[in-house]
């Protein structure tokens, strides 16, 4: 025979279940809006049936249920789609900060426009053209300007892109404070839930700050996760602590773990430039979990496979690789010093077998003074900007003689100048740099693109678990509130039937 | 599949600002007429587009070029034509003093006229265009004739009028203005003075006739290259149309394509925010009561 009370212990279990479940439901709808909240779902689970197997069980016919309790409480999460949101997010912080790095460039280099590089060198042309059919004062004079024109849109470009390189050393320098605070906070989630886990406690909210860390971090360098128990008697779906390792471009751990959660270390990042501010290496110091700094690890920038915001901002300001600097920002500097060095050398070569006003050979048009920042540091020589009659026009002295002029002309446009190369000339190797340039940025575009729809489509995979849905949480509030209702009845039933045998049993004829 | 609320919000925002961004690319290339707006965009567009800017501004610069190598011919063959003048009346003259008719007075006034058309004709060497001597070759800036003396000339003049091509803008003022010119015309003035006989001037006809003959080779030579000038321009002037139009085809918006593709867009952005009013507004909550 069960308890006499058993009915009334029946409705109250029923009653305080169906209250944790609404009361969750209030929580989730609480956080309908709330970023990175996953929703909850209290497990039901029967309570044991009376009476349990054994020897001196009452003789009663089957097992009668006891009710229900709620099991636990679960975040509706699925961590395959967090591992494919991480990896996509970690391609989409790649080639944004890659396409807006490369979309600076081109506002930088403005081209095609009226007044980009390119035509400024045509203008430079022109007037050398004029300069060969007419030599008079002012002729001279444009020629100069021109020239000066094509000198200070050289050092201007160059001077836009080193400042461009420095914010994006700031934007990196942001970026590595931004990861070491994100792994400090992991790590610090990572000691709360193996504080609380042991005792069978599942802290759903404290997972949901930690993935909400985890996302982000994955934006910045690519990490793979994977979870550890926390010991003592956790929960059957405790999550454990997480272990955060840097992965490689194919995903794959490598040897840096960010966090280690059996040890409690973590890492800390800063980046290592060399003279010229390229990344030479990444150091890594490990925190112990007293807070000591214990030891440094350092990869070489070479080595940083890790793709996500970082490698992009590394790979667009320049890093070192085998001795020499790499990357969009000094490859396009480099080019234009290179440009910048033939354009002054094959000019001062032709003006230098030409005649001045005054009789005398030419001397030098153009002046680098530094040769390894050519862009940033050709000049028109200061003794033809304040003499234009220096410009050796003439070929052989005559003052009606532009042949040099026209073969100053000529060079800007002939093929094989300098280290060109056969089948370039200023012109059209320019040409070559802006379109190489060009497909860069279009191709970080085009995967920028890519990225977002692949993220977004994985995310809203992710949602489609995970978010909280109004019209479902409405739904189970009235199943809740109904069985809650139900349970009250049930209970008053049963109260109604002790009143009967308590207070109107054995009363007969009186 | 689930959807929620949140989802439907966010794929809406999204949408919307797809389209927004779709919206501002056909607004720029309205407000710009051009494809693109960065290299970026399209980049054989891009560096076509340098390719042919440098085509028009170097076809520019050729025109500007055939018009000073205009200046320089017009010029030169307005100067010979008066040369050409001058010459013949100096022929007139010598047939006129060979006649015999002449009395030893009137020898003396011929002889006066040809002094004067010989300094005329030094005059015309010395010709200046925009202060630039135009018979003396490269050397534009000594007069070629200093006191009857004929100075060593410059080479050609030469200017660029078409990619590689180089048009000789001057003549050879050596043949039309040479010292022997001047020489002759000063024996036919010393002989009209001297009192030789009359038919002994013949001599000079045929002096002059030589010096009238180069002028008019030189001209004739001057007229083949005018002619090769025109023909030059000609073709700039095609080329820069044809150089303006493919720079055009190539980085210029088909307006009206762009307004279709603005005015079709404009719909798909209207009926996305009347979906998105009608899909994210209700839930089960309006229906409950």
């Amino acid at each position: 025979m069960s308890s006499t009370f058993n009915g009334l212990e029946v409705a109250r279990r029923a009653l305080t279940t169906q209250q944790s479940a609404l009361y969750t439901t209030g929580h989730n709808i609480a956080n309908a809006n709330t970023e990175g909240y996953t929703r909850q779902r209290v497990n039901f689970e029967q309570t044991g049936p009376y009476p349990p197997a054994s020897r001196n069980r009452p003789e009663i016919p089957g097992q009668v249920g006891s009710g229900v309790q709620a099991g636990s409480i679960e975040r509706v999460r699925d961590q395959f789609l967090d591992k494919q949101y991480r990896s996509e997010n970690a391609k989409l912080g790649y080639y944004d900060s890659k396409a807006s790095a490369m979309e600076q460039m081109q506002s930088i280099m403005n081209e095609p426009t009226e007044q980009g590089l390119s035509k400024t060198m045509d203008r430079f042309w022109q007037s050398l053209q004029d300069l060969a059919t007419n030599k008079d004062e002012g002729s001279r004079a444009v020629a100069v300007q021109r020239g000066t024109a094509v000198a200070e849109t050289f050092n201007y470009v160059s001077d836009s892109l080193n400042s461009e390189r420095s914010n994006l050393q700031e934007e990196m320098n942001v970026t590595k404070k931004e990861i070491n605070s994100l792994v400090r906070q992991i790590n610090n989630l990572n000691k709360q839930i193996g504080d609380i886990e042991p005792h069978g406690l599942v802290p759903n909210d404290l997972y949901d700050e930690r993935d909400r860390c985890i996302d982000k971090l994955s934006g910045l360098v690519n990490i793979n996760v994977s979870y550890e128990s926390s010991g003592g008697q956790p929960s059957a779906i405790a999550q454990g602590k997480a272990t955060i390792t840097l992965a490689d471009g194919q995903g794959k751990d490598t040897d840096t773990t960010l966090i280690d959660a059996s040890s409690g270390e973590y890492k800390h990042m800063e980046i290592g430039l060399d003279d010229e501010q390229n990344v030479e290496q990444f150091n890594f110091t490990t925190i112990d979990k007293d807070g000591n700094e214990t030891s440094t690890d350092s990869i070489a920038a070479a080595d940083f496979s890790s793709q996500g915001k970082m490698k992009a901002l590394m790979e667009s300001n320049g890093y070192i690789d085998g001795g020499e600097a790499v990357g969009e920002y000094p490859d396009m500097l480099e080019e234009l010093n290179f440009l910048a060095r033939n354009l002054a050398a094959a000019l001062n070569e032709v003006h230098s077998q030409g005649i001045d006003a005054n009789g005398d050979p030419g001397q030098e048009f153009f002046v680098i003074d530094d040769t390894d920042n050519a862009a940033a540091s050709i000049t028109v020589s200061e003794a033809i900007k304040e003499d234009s009659d220096l410009i050796a026009v003439s070929a052989n002295g005559d003052s009606g003689n532009g042949e040099n002029a026209l073969a100053m002309a000529e060079a800007m446009r002939k093929k094989g100048v300098g280290d060109l190369g056969q089948n370039s000339s200023i012109q059209t190797y320019y040409e070559g740099i802006i379109g190489e340039m060009a497909v860069v940025a279009q191709e970080a575009e085009r995967m920028q693109g890519n990225a977002t729809v692949l993220r977004d489509q994985v995310d809203e995979n992710r949602q489609s678990v995970s978010a909280v849905s109004l019209d479902e949480e409405m739904t189970n509030m009235i199943k809740f509130q109904h069985a809650y209702n139900a349970a009250a009845r049930n209970m008053t039933t049963v109260d109604e039937m002790l009143d009967r045998i308590i207070n109107n049993m054995g009363l007969v004829g009186r | 599949m689930r959807v929620t609320q949140g989802m439907l919000s966010n794929n809406m925002l999204r949408n919307l600002s797809n389209s927004y961004d779709s919206l501002g690319k056909y607004m720029d290339q309205l407000s710009t007429g051009k494809k693109i707006n960065r290299p970026s965009d399209d980049p054989v567009v891009a560096m076509k587009g340098m390719n042919y800017r440098t085509q028009v501004t170097e076809i520019e610069q050729y025109q500007r070029n055939t018009s000073e190598v205009h200046n320089w011919m017009d010029n030169s063959d307005s100067a010979l034509d008066q040369a050409t003048q001058a010459l013949q009346r100096l022929r007139e003259l010598a047939v006129q003093g060979s006649n015999g008719t002449y009395e030893d007075g009137q020898r003396e006034n011929i002889a006066q006229e040809v002094d004067q058309l010989r300094d005329h004709l030094a005059d015309i060497a010395n010709t200046k265009v925009n202060g630039k001597y135009i018979f003396n070759g490269t050397k534009t800036d000594t007069p070629p004739v200093v006191d009857g003396e004929v100075q060593e000339g410059g080479g050609d003049v030469v200017v660029e009028v078409a990619s590689g091509t180089k048009l000789k803008a001057n003549i050879d003022a050596g043949e039309v203005f040479s010292s022997d010119l001047f020489d002759d015309i000063q024996a036919f003035s010393d002989a009209l003075r001297s009192d030789i006989p009359d038919e002994e001037l013949d001599a000079n006809i045929a002096s002059l006739d030589n010096h009238i003959d180069n002028v008019v080779n030189e001209r004739a030579d001057l007229g083949a290259r005018m002619n090769r000038l025109d023909l030059i321009e000609d073709r700039l002037s095609s080329q820069e149309v044809t150089a303006n139009k493919m720079m055009s085809d190539n980085e210029d918006i088909d307006l009206e394509k762009v307004i279709m593709k603005l005015t079709t867009q404009e719909s798909v952005h209207r009926a996305a925010l009347s979906a998105g009013s009608r899909i994210i507004q209700p839930t089960l909550t309006d229906f409950l009561r």
